[in-house]
């Protein structure tokens, strides 16, 4: 658990991304990340919005450590079991949804999956094969088998598009509330920016490429304490820090 | 039942020729059937049917671990790709023949030369099939089995092995048919036991009858181990593909 490491200590998720750049394969080389800093404290959500194509994903690549070709510092919070929600949900096609999950979190116990899939809704799909799942089961598999793992850092990379609103908005309260009863420090990537305010303690607003955070948004009353007045005020933020990239 | 029929007109289609020719260049069905049960009752069909399959299980064996093993890491090592594969290509274009008159030259006509042979002329196959195999893993499933920390035998188990299996599946099916074709001409050559052995002696005698009681018998053991092993397993390897049609 988070809370046995002393505060300020290296339970918080630190990034500082100096610089990231990809080799074209045409020859040349282009920047993606520029002068990238952002902190997390222990059991906190931070949700990263920016626009299409600005290196949110490579940023999760780089803190899931699946990209080391980078100058610049990552820490991560102790202990540092981490589970991942890719964009794709990358499930073993030649295994069925429940193994999917267990091959993943070998120590998760049964109730916990079970309970899990009741969630998530797919109790009635734990022994159908990926290829028989519509793009919309297959991501909640995904995110289950992340859950599963009980991680100590959980990274989702947009995992609520392509399902529909109810949903997106049932499981944005069950991530909520994951996250206030485990005390998980979250990263979130998404473009919806009401699921950055109803779900995250900080949101960070990157630019268009090379990317860096323009803006780091506190939330002061997180989740279940959202209130109206709050929302607006951070949708007003959001929005005037956006329309001034755009210029 | 197609089958049942395809055979039964290839049989006819025997007998009536050998109405035509002379018993010396084709004999009956039933007289080969019974050169067959007479080298059954003397035991040694059964040892030279046994002494070759033992042969094509060493051999193909040798192949498939060799070339399994120098396959994947040639598919995901470049550098090691860029120095072995002239070694393949050389391999893949030499003639049986040449490998096997070589092997019998250089290590005498002893067991292991013969063995070796046979497996280096699967060898290169088996290593190019499992090559493309090794390039074709998904590297999503890579990133995501490394994100989940999952420890080697577990992505082994159900990451890397099941993506490898329709190659590992081809390479073995297109393997067995060489390896016990080439294995005849190594005990022709220079074995002195095996199916390869008596059908060059049948050879020798000008004797249809014997080269066919032993090549009958051979060639229905390769089709059952085809048939009952291997597509066996390429049905089991492929069992969570979504049905199409
Ligand atoms: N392996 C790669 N090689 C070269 N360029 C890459 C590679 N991966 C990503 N890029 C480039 O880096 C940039 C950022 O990509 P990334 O996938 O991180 O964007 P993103 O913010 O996640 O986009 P989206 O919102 O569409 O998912 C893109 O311009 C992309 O073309
Ligand atoms: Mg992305």
């Amino acid at each position: 658990m988070n809370d046995a490491s002393p505060a300020g200590g290296p339970a918080r998720l630190e990034i500082a991304i100096d610089d990231k750049c990809f080799r074209a394969v045409g020859g040349g080389a282009q920047t993606v990340i520029a002068g990238l800093s952002l902190t997390l404290g222990a059991g906190e959500v931070g949700a990263i919005v920016g626009p299409s194509g600005c290196g949110k994903t490579t940023l999760l690549r780089i803190i899931a450590g699946l990209d080391r070709d980078f100058r610049g510092r990552v820490a991560l919070p102790a202990h540092g079991k981490l589970g991942m929600v890719f964009q794709e949900p990358r499930l073993l096609p030649w295994r069925s949804v429940e193994d999917n999950v267990r091959i993943a979190a070998p120590d998760a116990d049964s109730a916990d999956i079970g309970a899990l899939f009741v969630t998530l809704g797919l109790s009635a799909h734990r022994t159908h094969f990926p290829g028989e799942l519509s793009l919309g089961l297959a991501r909640r598999v995904a995110i289950a088998r992340a859950l599963a793992f009980e991680p100590d850092l959980l990274l989702l990379d947009e995992p609520f598009v392509s399902l529909d609103a109810t949903l997106a908005l049932r499981l944005r309260e069950e991530i909520a509330e994951l996250v206030e009863s485990r005390g998980v420090t979250t990263l979130i990537v998404t473009h919806d920016l009401d699921e950055a305010i109803y779900l995250a303690d900080r949101i960070f607003l990157l630019a268009a490429r090379p990317t860096h955070v323009v803006e780091a948004l506190h939330v002061e009353t997180p989740r279940t304490k959202m209130t109206e007045s709050e929302a607006a005020r951070l949708r007003t933020a959001a929005r005037k820090v956006q329309g001034a990239l755009a210029q | 039942m197609a089958r049942i029929v395809s055979l039964l007109v290839l049989l006819l289609a025997w007998q009536f020729a050998s109405l035509g020719a002379s018993a010396r260049y084709l004999p009956a069905p039933m007289a080969v059937f019974t050169a067959v049960a007479a080298e059954a009752q003397s035991g040694a069909l059964l040892s030279n049917l046994g002494a070759t399959l033992l042969r094509v299980i060493a051999a193909f064996a040798l192949a498939m671990i060799l070339g399994s093993v120098l396959g994947v890491a040639m598919g995901r090592k470049r550098a090691f790709d860029d120095f072995a594969d002239p070694w393949v290509v050389v391999l893949l274009n030499l003639p049986a023949l040449v490998i096997i008159v070589l092997a019998y030259i250089w290590a005498g006509l002893t067991e292991a030369a013969a063995i070796g042979a046979v497996a280096l002329n699967k060898l290169p196959n088996t290593i190019v099939t499992m090559r493309e195999g090794a390039r074709a893993l998904d590297a999503g499933l890579d990133e995501m089995a490394l994100a989940f920390r999952m420890p080697l035998a577990t992505r082994l188990r159900h990451v890397i092995l099941p993506q490898l299996a329709p190659w590992l599946a081809a390479a073995m099916r297109s393997g067995l048919s060489l390896v016990w074709k080439i294995v005849l001409v190594v005990e022709f050559m220079g074995r002195p036991n095996g199916v390869g052995f008596e059908i060059g002696t049948a050879f020798q005698l000008f004797d249809v009858k014997l080269l066919l009681a032993y090549t009958l018998p051979f060639v229905c053991v390769m089709l059952a181990i085809e048939t009952l092993l291997v597509q066996k397993i390429e049905r089991r390897v492929s069992r969570w593909r979504p049905r199409t049609a």
